[in-house]
C-alpha cells in the first residue's frame, strides 16, 4: 500500500489542473461502481485541495485492495508518470489522468456485479458524506463491497462469494428455528439436523392425521353437531363446535378467536 | 376473514399467528367437510382408516398450503401438484414412479459430495423443491418449518381438545 501515497502528494501538487479532470471524464452517467467512484472524484473536486486528495486516496487505495500484485505495480508506475507530466504541464496531467481513470474502468468491468448492486444503493447519499466526511467511512464500504486482499476478483469468484454469503445467512436462520441446532458445527451436519427436523415434523402430522381420524369419526357419534344444520361453508367451526363458536369468533379478534375455540368454547358444547 | 395478510420482506418473515389462524379455520373446515363425506360408509377396516387419515393429513397439507397462498414457492409447487393429482391421477402416478427410479440410479452412481446429498434430500422434502437453487432452497425450508410446526401445533391441539 505504499504507491498512493506517493500518488497523493503528486496529484496534490497538480492542483490547479484538477477541474479539467471532470470534462475529459470518459465515463459519465454509468451506474454502479465506477459512477460511484466518479461521484467521489467530483465531490472532491468541487471542493478544496485537501478533499481531493481525500477522495482520490481513497479510490486509489480501494482500487488495490482487491487486485494483485501486477495490477498494483501497473498503477504504480502509472502514478509514476502522471506525477512527472504533472510538475511539467496541465495537459499532460489530464491525458495521464484520462488514461489512469480508463484503466479503472476497464479494471472495474471485469470487476464485481455484487459491488455495482451494491454501490447502486449507496450511491445517491454518497457525494455529500464525502464532503463532510473526506476520508474515512466511504473506503470501509467500498472495502467491504469489494474483494479483500488476497481474494479473487473476477466476476465469477465474487458472485459465487455473494451466494455463499447468502447461504450461510440462511443457514443461521434455519438454526435459529430448529431447536438444538445451534450446537451443531458444520454445514452438513447443520443440513442433516434440518432433514431431520422437517421428517419429525412430517411424520408428527402423519400421526395427528390418524388421530383425528379417529377422533373425528368418535365424534361423529355424537348427533347434536350433526343435527346442527349449516350449509355455509364459512361456519366449518360452528359445524364442529355448534352454535357457540361462530359468534365468538366474530366478535374478538383472530388470535382469541383460536384461543377461545380450542380453549373454552369446544368444551362447553361436546 | 380480516387476518392481516403478512408482507414478506426478506421472504422468510412469516406472521405466525395469522398463518396459524388461517390455516386452523381452513382445516376445521377441511374436517368438517371430510366428517360429512364419510358418513354413509361408517365402516372402519384397516384400509379406510389408513386412506381417512390420510385424507385428512393431506387436508392438512392444502389447508397450510392455501393459507400460505402463493408468495412462496414450496405452497404454490405443492397446490399445483394436487390439482395435478386430482385432475389427471394416473399421469402423476407414473411420473412419480420414472422420477423415483431416476433418483435412485443418480445417488448409486455419483459419488458426489455430501453437501449435494444433503442439499437433494432437503429437496424432496420441502415441495418444490427440485426446481429451486439451493440458495433459495434454505430460505423456503425456513419458511416451510415454521409453517409444518405451527401446523403440528393447532394440530395437536384441535387432537387434544377432541378427545377430551
Amino acid at each position: 500500500m505504499d504507491p498512493p501515497l506517493i500518488n497523493e502528494s503528486s496529484f496534490s501538487a497538480a492542483n490547479p489542473a484538477a477541474y479539467s479532470l471532470a470534462e475529459i471524464w470518459p465515463f459519465g452517467g454509468e451506474p454502479g461502481g465506477l459512477g460511484l467512484r466518479m461521484g467521489n472524484l467530483g465531490g472532491g473536486l468541487g471542493e478544496s485541495s485537501g478533499n481531493r486528495d481525500g477522495s482520490l486516496e481513497e479510490s486509489t487505495v480501494t482500487e488495490q485492495s482487491g487486485g494483485d500484485g501486477r495490477k498494483r505495480k501497473d498503477v504504480s508506475s502509472e502514478d509514476e508518470s502522471s506525477k512527472i507530466v504533472s510538475t511539467s504541464s496541465a495537459n499532460g496531467l489530464k491525458d495521464s489522468n484520462g488514461k489512469r481513470m480508463k484503466l479503472d474502468g476497464s479494471r472495474n468491468e471485469n470487476g464485481n456485479s455484487k459491488a455495482e448492486v451494491e454501490t447502486n444503493s449507496v450511491a445517491g447519499d454518497k457525494p455529500d458524506e464525502q464532503r463532510t466526511k473526506p476520508s474515512e467511512p466511504p473506503k470501509q464500504d467500498y472495502i467491504h463491497v469489494r474483494a479483500r486482499r488476497g481474494q479473487a476478483t473476477d466476476s465469477h469468484s465474487l458472485a459465487e462469494r455473494a451466494r455463499r454469503e447468502k447461504i450461510s445467512e440462511r443457514m443461521k436462520i434455519l438454526q435459529d428455528l430448529v431447536p438444538g441446532c445451534n450446537k451443531v458445527i458444520g454445514k452438513a451436519l447443520v443440513l442433516d439436523e434440518i432433514i431431520n427436523y422437517i421428517q419429525s415434523l412430517q411424520r408428527q402430522v402423519e400421526f395427528l392425521s390418524l388421530k383425528l381420524e379417529t377422533v373425528n369419526s368418535r365424534v361423529n357419534m355424537n348427533p347434536t353437531i350433526e343435527a346442527f344444520p349449516s350449509k355455509d361453508s364459512f361456519d366449518a367451526a360452528g359445524l364442529l363446535f355448534g352454535s357457540h363458536a361462530p359468534r365468538e369468533y366474530a366478535q374478538g379478534s383472530q388470535p382469541e378467536w383460536l384461543h377461545m375455540q380450542v380453549g373454552g368454547s369446544f368444551e362447553r358444547t361436546t | 376473514m380480516s387476518s392481516s395478510t403478512t408482507t414478506t420482506t426478506s421472504g422468510v418473515t412469516l406472521n405466525p399467528k395469522s398463518c396459524r389462524i388461517k390455516f386452523a379455520r381452513r382445516f376445521l373446515r377441511s374436517l368438517a367437510q371430510i366428517k360429512k363425506q364419510k358418513l354413509p360408509s361408517s365402516s372402519s377396516s384397516e384400509e379406510e382408516i389408513r386412506m381417512r387419515s390420510k385424507g385428512i393429513k393431506m387436508a392438512a397439507y392444502y389447508s397450510m398450503a392455501r393459507a400460505v397462498g402463493p408468495r412462496m414457492n414450496w405452497s404454490r409447487a405443492f397446490l399445483f401438484k394436487l390439482r395435478n393429482r386430482v385432475r389427471h391421477p394416473k399421469l402423476v402416478k407414473k411420473k412419480k414412479k420414472k422420477r423415483v427410479i431416476m433418483r435412485s440410479n443418480k445417488a448409486s452412481r455419483s459419488v458426489s459430495s455430501v453437501h449435494m446429498d444433503r442439499g437433494n434430500k432437503l429437496r424432496e422434502l420441502v415441495p418444490g423443491g427440485k426446481s429451486m437453487d439451493f440458495c433459495s432452497l434454505l430460505e423456503e425450508t425456513a419458511h416451510y418449518i415454521t409453517c409444518l410446526s405451527t401446523q403440528v401445533k393447532v394440530m395437536q391441539a384441535i387432537a387434544d381438545h377432541l378427545s377430551k
